[in-house]
C-alpha cells in the first residue's frame, strides 16, 4: 500500500469513525476495596425473598447477587447462591396476582392469590450444603439473636438447606468463607415478628419467644458476635439499618379510618348499635371498630390516626361487618402502644448497628430513611416508584418484601454509600432492567 | 361477568414529543446548505422561494430545482450513574424539495412560484427495550410544506414576495408502559397521527450593488395540529381497561424565523455571505395531548418544553471555479433552544456545530447538477429531563448528503 492509499483510506475510516458518538463510559473502580469474596449476611430481604416465599428467580434477583453483578465490574469475583430449584416456591406457593371474583358482587377484582400452579419443590429440602461455602446466607425468618443459638439451622427450612452445621449456631456459617467484603442487613425480624403479627407478643423476647421484640441485651450480643465474626479477617463492609415497619404496604394499605358508609341507614344502624357508647360513624370515612380489652365493658373502640391494619386481616370481610358490627382482632391491629414499642426499639437497635459501623470502621447504610425516601415516591427513568401496595412496583405482593426493582433500588443505594464511605466509585444497577409484578 | 379492575395505575404518560432544535431542517436548497445553509440575501436559485420570497422576482427567468437528501442521525448515550450505553438505530431519514419558479419575464417585475419542502422533522430510533424505553422508544416527526409565492421587483434594487405555506405533516411514537404482563414484557403505547396547518413567509431583497446583497426574510409560525390521531396501547389484560385504545389531539408549533443577511463578492468569481435566523423557539412552550377516553385515568397529559429563542449563525462562501463548475463551502453555530432540565431522550439536543461543502456543475446551459454533505455535531451534553428523571451524557452527530438537479427554461 502507497501512502497515497494510506492515506485515502486514514481520512475515510476517519470520516466514518467521526459520524458517530464516541462517549466512554466513566472509570469505574473498588476504591481499593477488595470483592474477591463478598459474603452476604441477613434474612429474608437478604435472601431474594419476595411475594411471601422463596423461589429462584426471586433469589436469583437478590440485592446481594446486584451488588455482585457491580463489584465484578470492579474485580469482583465469583459469586454463588444456595439457588432452589423451584420457581413457585419453596416450601409454600409464592403470591401473584389473579382475578378473584367476589361472591356476594360477582364482580372480578386483581388480588394476590397463592401461585395456583402446580408445586416444583420436590427434592429441594434436600441440603446443598456441600455445594458451599455460599457467598448468600441470607435466611428468611432469621433474628439478630438467632446467630446465637446452636442449632438454629435445623429448625429452620431455609438454612437447613444449605448451613454446613447444623448443630452449631448460625456465627459458625459466617466462618465457612473468609470473606473479603461483607454486607450485614440483620434485625428486622427482631421487631418485625412482634409488628406483623399486631403486637401478640412480648416487647423484652428472649430466644424462644416468637412474635416478640428482642431483648436489646441480647441484640447487642449478637450484632457484637455477627460483626466480629465477618471483621476478623480484616474484612471491609457495610451495615445496614433496620427498616421502620410501619412504613412498608403491609401497615398502610388499609387506612384506620378505611370504614366507608355511603348509605344514611348504615350509619343509623351503627349508631344504634353502638348507642352509649363512644363509637360513632358518619357518612363518609369512619375509623374501625377494633378489639381493646381495656376498654371496660363492650372491649372495643374505634381506631385512632397512627394505628395500623395489618394486610393480614381478611378483606373481604371489612365490608361484611368486620371493623363495624364485630371489631376487629388484635392479631390484626398494631395500636398507638405497639406502635411505640416497635419504633423505638427499631430507633434502639439501629443506633447499635451504627455504632457498631463506627467501632468497627465500616459503612452504615441507613435503608429506613432511604425506604422512606421511597414511601413518597422515587421518579426514575420514567417510571413513579412508591410504596404503594401493587402500584407502586417496588414493593412485592406481601407488602414487606420488595420486587427485583425494589431490590434494585436498595442495592443502589447500598452503593451509593460504599462509593462514599470507602472512595469507590462502582456503578449503579438499572432499576428498570429487572423486572417488577407480573400482572395476568 | 364484566370483567373489571379495581385498580387504577397512575404510571407516568406524559406526552412525548420533543423533537429539540433538531426538529428544524435547514436542508431546503443544496447550494444554501453547502454554504453553511444561509441564502436570505442572494437569490441564487429557485430556492430562494424559501430562503427569500423576495429573492424570486430576481432569477433570470423560470428554474426547476429539486434536490433529495439523505439523514444519517446517530445519537449515543452513557448513564454515569450505572455505566449503562445506547445509541440510536441506524436509520436514514429523507427530506426534499422541489421549486418551479422565478421573474415571469426575464427583465420583467413579476416572479411567481410554488414551493414544496420539509422544514421541520426528525427520528429517533433507540435500541429496543433501551433503557429509557418508558421516557421514548422511537419517535418521528415529518412536516411537508407546500407554497405558493408572488414576488415583485419594485426598483432594480428592491424586491419583495410573499408565500402562503400550507403544511401537512405526521407524528409516530412509540414507548413503553411500566406493567409487565405474565412473561414480563411491557406495555406499549403507540401514537400516529397526521397533522395540518397554516402559516406565511415573506422577504425582501435588496441589491446595493452588483456585489453586494442584503436580504430579510420572515417565515411565520405554523402550529401543526394533529386531530383524530390514533393512541393503541397493548398491555396485560387485567390491566387493560384503563388503556383504551382512543383518538388524539395535539398542536406541535413550528416556529417562527427571522432571517437576514447580506452577501458579498470581494473578487471576481468569490462570494461570502453571512446570514442570522432567529428562531421563536419559545413558541414551544407546553406539549399537551387530549385524549376521546381517559387514559390511564387522565384525558389530558401536558408536558412543559419551555424552549428559548435562538440565534444561529451562518457563514458561507463560493467560488467559480470554472464556467461550469462551482464550489461551496460553510459553516454554522445552531445553538440548542432546549433548557437544562428538559433535555429528553427523543431527541436530546446540545449545540450544534454544522459544517458544510459541496458543488454545482452545469454540463450543458440550462442544466445543473449540484451535490453536497452536511456534518452535524453537537457538544457532549450532561443533562436531565425532569418530568421523567431520565438523564445522562449524550451526544449527536449527523452526516447529511444531498443530490440535486436545476433547470432554467
Amino acid at each position: 500500500m502507497n501512502t497515497k492509499q494510506l492515506l485515502i483510506g486514514g481520512l475515510a475510516a476517519l470520516a466514518f469513525a467521526s459520524c458517530k458518538p464516541q462517549l466512554n463510559t466513566p472509570n469505574y473502580n473498588s476504591g481499593n476495596l477488595d470483592f474477591t469474596r463478598y459474603l452476604a449476611v441477613g434474612n429474608s430481604l437478604t435472601s431474594g425473598y419476595s411475594n411471601n416465599s422463596l423461589y429462584r428467580s426471586g433469589q436469583q434477583n437478590s440485592y446481594p447477587s446486584m451488588l455482585a453483578n457491580q463489584f465484578a465490574t470492579v474485580g469482583g469475583g465469583a459469586f454463588l447462591q444456595p439457588l432452589l430449584k423451584s420457581e413457585v416456591g419453596f416450601p409454600t406457593a409464592k403470591l401473584v396476582l389473579g382475578l378473584v371474583i367476589d361472591s356476594t358482587t360477582g364482580l372480578a377484582s386483581l388480588s394476590p392469590i397463592p401461585d395456583p400452579s402446580p408445586s416444583d419443590n420436590a427434592g429441594d429440602d434436600a441440603s446443598i450444603a456441600a455445594q458451599g461455602p455460599f457467598n448468600n446466607i441470607g435466611v428468611p425468618g432469621i433474628r439478630a439473636i438467632d446467630f446465637l443459638i446452636p442449632g438454629y439451622a435445623s429448625l429452620n427450612p431455609y438454612a437447613k438447606r444449605f448451613f454446613n452445621d447444623l448443630t452449631a449456631s448460625p456465627l459458625a456459617e459466617l466462618g465457612r468463607m473468609n470473606p473479603t467484603f461483607f454486607t450485614a442487613w440483620i434485625g428486622k425480624n427482631d421487631g418485625r415478628g412482634y409488628a406483623t403479627s399486631g403486637g401478640i407478643g412480648k416487647v423484652n423476647g428472649g430466644f424462644l419467644d416468637q412474635n416478640s421484640i428482642s431483648n436489646p441485651m441480647l441484640f447487642a450480643v449478637a450484632l457484637d458476635s455477627v460483626v466480629n465474626r465477618l471483621t476478623a479477617g480484616g474484612a471491609k463492609g457495610v451495615l445496614i439499618s433496620i427498616p421502620d415497619v410501619t412504613a412498608i404496604p403491609y401497615f398502610t394499605t388499609i387506612p384506620y379510618n378505611g370504614l366507608v358508609l355511603t348509605r344514611q341507614g348504615q350509619v343509623d344502624s351503627l349508631n344504634a348499635a353502638y348507642a352509649g357508647t363512644p363509637i360513632k360513624f358518619q357518612l363518609g370515612a369512619n375509623a374501625f371498630v377494633i378489639q381493646d380489652n381495656s376498654v371496660p365493658l363492650i372491649k372495643r373502640r374505634q381506631m385512632v390516626a397512627g394505628e395500623y391494619v395489618c394486610l393480614s386481616v381478611p378483606t373481604a370481610n371489612l365490608k361484611r361487618g368486620l371493623g363495624s358490627v364485630q371489631p376487629i382482632p388484635t392479631q390484626y391491629i398494631l395500636d398507638a402502644n405497639e406502635v411505640n414499642n416497635v419504633r423505638t426499639a427499631t430507633a434502639n437497635f439501629n443506633d447499635m448497628i451504627a455504632q457498631a459501623a463506627l467501632d468497627h470502621d465500616l459503612a452504615y447504610v441507613n435503608m429506613g430513611a432511604f425506604l422512606k425516601t421511597l414511601s413518597s415516591g422515587i421518579l426514575y427513568n420514567g417510571v413513579n416508584y412508591n410504596a404503594e401496595f401493587v402500584k407502586g412496583g417496588a414493593f412485592s405482593l406481601d407488602g414487606v418484601h420488595l420486587t427485583p426493582r425494589g431490590y434494585a433500588f436498595a442495592a443502589n443505594e447500598i452503593i451509593r454509600n460504599i462509593n462514599a464511605y470507602y472512595g469507590a466509585y462502582i456503578p449503579m444497577v438499572d432499576v428498570n432492567a429487572y423486572d417488577g409484578l407480573s400482572f395476568p | 361477568m364484566k370483567k373489571q379492575t379495581i385498580l387504577s395505575f397512575l404510571f407516568l404518560l406524559p406526552a412525548v414529543l420533543s423533537m429539540g432544535a433538531g426538529y428544524q431542517l435547514n436542508l431546503q436548497g443544496l447550494r444554501q446548505l453547502a454554504m453553511g445553509g444561509g441564502g436570505v440575501a442572494q437569490p441564487w436559485d429557485a430556492a430562494t422561494l424559501f430562503y427569500n420570497p423576495g429573492g424570486l422576482s430576481r432569477l433570470d427567468g423560470i428554474q426547476v430545482n429539486g434536490s433529495i437528501l439523505g439523514i444519517i442521525p446517530a445519537t449515543q448515550y452513557v448513564n454515569d450513574v450505572n455505566g449503562v450505553t445506547a445509541r440510536t438505530q441506524n436509520k436514514v431519514f429523507t427530506p426534499f424539495n422541489l421549486y418551479v419558479g422565478g421573474a415571469i419575464k426575464k427583465a420583467g417585475g413579476l416572479g411567481v412560484g410554488v414551493g414544496v419542502y420539509t422544514p421541520f422533522g426528525s427520528g429517533t430510533y433507540w435500541e429496543n427495550g433501551w433503557t429509557g424505553r418508558y421516557a421514548i422508544q422511537n419517535i418521528e416527526l415529518q412536516t411537508i410544506f407546500i407554497q405558493p409565492t408572488v414576488s415583485y421587483k419594485i426598483t432594480d434594487a428592491v424586491s419583495v414576495g410573499v408565500g402562503v405555506v400550507i403544511g401537512t405533516g405526521n407524528v409516530k411514537l412509540n414507548k413503553a408502559i411500566p406493567v409487565q404482563d405474565a412473561n414480563g414484557n411491557d406495555g406499549q403505547a403507540s401514537l400516529k397521527g397526521k397533522a395540518n396547518g397554516l402559516g406565511y413567509n415573506v422577504g425582501l431583497s435588496f441589491k446595493a450593488s452588483d456585489n453586494l446583497h442584503f436580504g430579510v426574510s420572515y417565515r411565520s409560525r405554523v402550529d401543526m395540529h394533529a386531530k383524530d390521531g390514533d393512541a393503541t396501547f397493548k398491555v396485560a389484560s387485567a390491566v387493560a381497561a384503563n388503556f383504551p385504545n382512543t383518538k388524539f389531539d395535539a398542536t406541535l408549533p413550528c416556529p417562527e424565523v427571522l432571517s437576514v443577511g447580506a452577501a458579498w463578492k470581494p473578487f471576481e468569481k468569490f462570494t461570502v455571505q453571512l446570514d442570522f435566523n432567529l428562531t421563536g423557539w419559545n413558541a414551544y412552550d407546553t406539549l399537551a395531548f387530549n385524549y376521546s377516553a381517559p387514559v390511564n385515568g387522565s384525558s389530558r397529559t401536558a408536558s412543559a418544553r419551555l424552549y428559548q429563542n435562538r440565534l444561529a449563525t451562518r457563514l458561507g462562501a463560493n467560488y467559480q471555479a470554472t464556467e461550469r463548475l462551482a464550489l461551496m463551502i460553510g459553516g454554522a453555530y445552531d445553538p440548542s433552544p432546549v433548557r437544562d432540565g428538559y433535555v429528553s431522550p427523543d431527541l436530546p439536543d446540545a449545540n450544534r456545530i454544522v459544517l458544510t461543502g459541496g458543488l454545482t456543475y452545469r454540463p450543458l446551459s440550462k442544466l445543473t447538477l449540484m451535490a453536497a454533505v452536511e456534518y452535524v455535531t453537537s457538544a457532549k451534553r450532561h443533562a436531565m429531563s425532569n418530568e421523567t428523571g431520565f438523564g445522562g451524557l449524550y451526544q449527536n452527530k449527523a452526516f447529511t448528503p444531498g443530490i440535486g438537479v436545476a433547470y432554467d427554461f
